[in-house]
């Protein structure tokens, strides 16, 4: 079965929403695709206090719910935890089949597929992931009553969790690599009066070890060169994000560290198809970053989509 | 929640998994947990594919801890495979990428 759409967006984080919002209000028949439920990374960020719009802060997931919710409220479709098993994106039609049963298509694509948290690629990490090692605050938070826990990163997710974290933990321990925060300065002020945070500079974990599950992880001092073992009950994981390129892999051009490279209107050489959002090449990635990249691209497209299809005369 | 999919306790686990004499895959989940949600819909479709030859259980991860921490499980969502004699096998998966086909993949090799 093939259903045809004017525009098929991939990702509903926040470019592909805000993508699908103005796209569905100039009545393009819109559709969403997402490997999970909408809202990107901002559904797993327990709050957002820099967004516009919200003078108090907003937990991430009421703030993807919202973003879905108006997107669907102007006649978009959002297909969640559909998996796509084959894709076309070089043609004057663009398909993809989903979940090996149905395939849908469009003259215009935008690929807003984001982000997703970067492994240390450390020994053990593998072994612990979901033993011990976890990379979602709210997800895994709450078990952690009256423990001893770590986080490794020190910009603004791996900062404004181990708040998050504090709820719940006797202590946070944050390792970082630098002797500072990357995370914003009001953020890093807030941690550093935590009593419950404590702070180790300038280390990077070298291995995690336990029996059965996680007990304990080595770190380095990336100075001295010294190692320490510690005793934890649980490591997050907040180290940043690698691009999710793997539709566009081969198709358009990456940077050397393999974002794509998009012109000024979110476009690549291939016509049709645009990139919005974190998997962009681009100096800042921010909510309100991705929200105007998909804004671009969804006007871009609309404009090639009338171009690229011209009406049929009856 | 679905046909296919069945909610066990604890209590539960012994006769509905150790003793069940069908390959059972478990999914432990929580609330607030956007990595569950995304796998429910995915968990529930590889369930009906399979009914009457694997039973897909899950468990709520905050009303089990106990049962959560004898399996080893710090993270959700988790989803553990066992055989027909209760034996755990294969890869746990975890985390917001279970893809469907993994899912499959795993759920082929218990009946293999």
């Amino acid at each position: 079965m093939t259903t045809r759409y004017d525009l098929i967006i991939v990702g509903a984080g926040p470019a592909g929403l805000s993508a699908a919002i103005y796209a569905a209000r100039a009545r393009l028949r819109t559709l969403v695709l997402d490997e999970s439920v909408p809202g990107g990374q901002v559904k797993t960020t327990h709050k957002v206090s820099n967004y516009p719009g919200f003078p108090e802060d907003i937990k991430g997931t009421d703030l993807a719910k919202a973003f879905a919710m108006q997107a669907e409220r102007f006649g978009a479709t959002i297909r969640r935890a559909v998996e796509i098993t084959r894709h076309d994106l070089i043609g004057p039609v663009k398909s993809f089949e989903l979940d090996e049963e149905e395939t849908v298509e469009a003259p215009a694509v935008i690929i807003a597929t984001g982000a997703k948290p970067r492994d240390l690629g450390v020994p053990g990490e593998s072994k612990f992931k979901g033993r011990g090692i976890s990379y979602c605050a709210t997800c895994d938070g709450a078990y952690f009553e009256g423990k001893d826990i770590h986080v490794i990163g020190g910009g603004n997710s791996a900062v404004e969790e181990s708040l998050f974290l504090t709820q719940f933990a006797r202590s946070v321990t944050i390792i970082h690599q630098f002797d500072h925060f990357q995370a914003e300065a009001a953020t890093a002020e807030e941690a550093l009066h935590n009593p419950k945070i404590k702070v180790i500079w300038d280390s990077e974990p070298r291995a995690f070890v336990g029996e059965g599950g996680l007990q304990s992880l080595t770190i380095e001092n990336v100075k001295t060169k010294a190692r320490t073992d510690l005793k934890t009950d649980g490591v997050f994981v907040f180290i940043g994000y690698v691009p999710r390129t793997d539709l566009v892999k081969g198709v358009v051009p990456l940077n050397k560290w393999g974002y794509v490279e998009t012109g000024e209107d979110m476009s690549t050489p291939v016509p049709g198809l645009y990139v919005a959002g974190d998997l962009r090449s681009k100096s800042f990635r921010q909510i309100t970053t991705a929200v105007a990249d998909g804004t671009i691209a969804s006007l871009a497209a609309q404009k090639y989509v009338k171009q690229a299809v011209k009406p049929v005369a009856a | 929640m679905s046909d296919h999919v069945k909610e066990i306790t604890a209590a539960e686990f012994e006769r509905e998994v150790q003793r069940a004499g069908q390959p059972v895959v478990l999914d432990f989940f929580s609330t607030e947990c956007p990595p569950c949600e995304a796998l429910a819909p995915k968990f529930e479709a590889v369930a009906e594919q399979y009914a009457g030859k694997v039973r897909f259980l899950k468990v709520f991860r905050q009303g089990n801890r106990e049962l959560a921490e004898k399996l080893g499980v710090t993270g959700s969502p988790t989803l553990i495979f066992f055989n027909r004699d209760g034996q755990e096998l294969g890869e746990r998966l975890g985390g917001e990428d279970i893809k469907r086909t993994a899912i499959k993949a795993q759920v082929e090799a218990l009946l293999a």
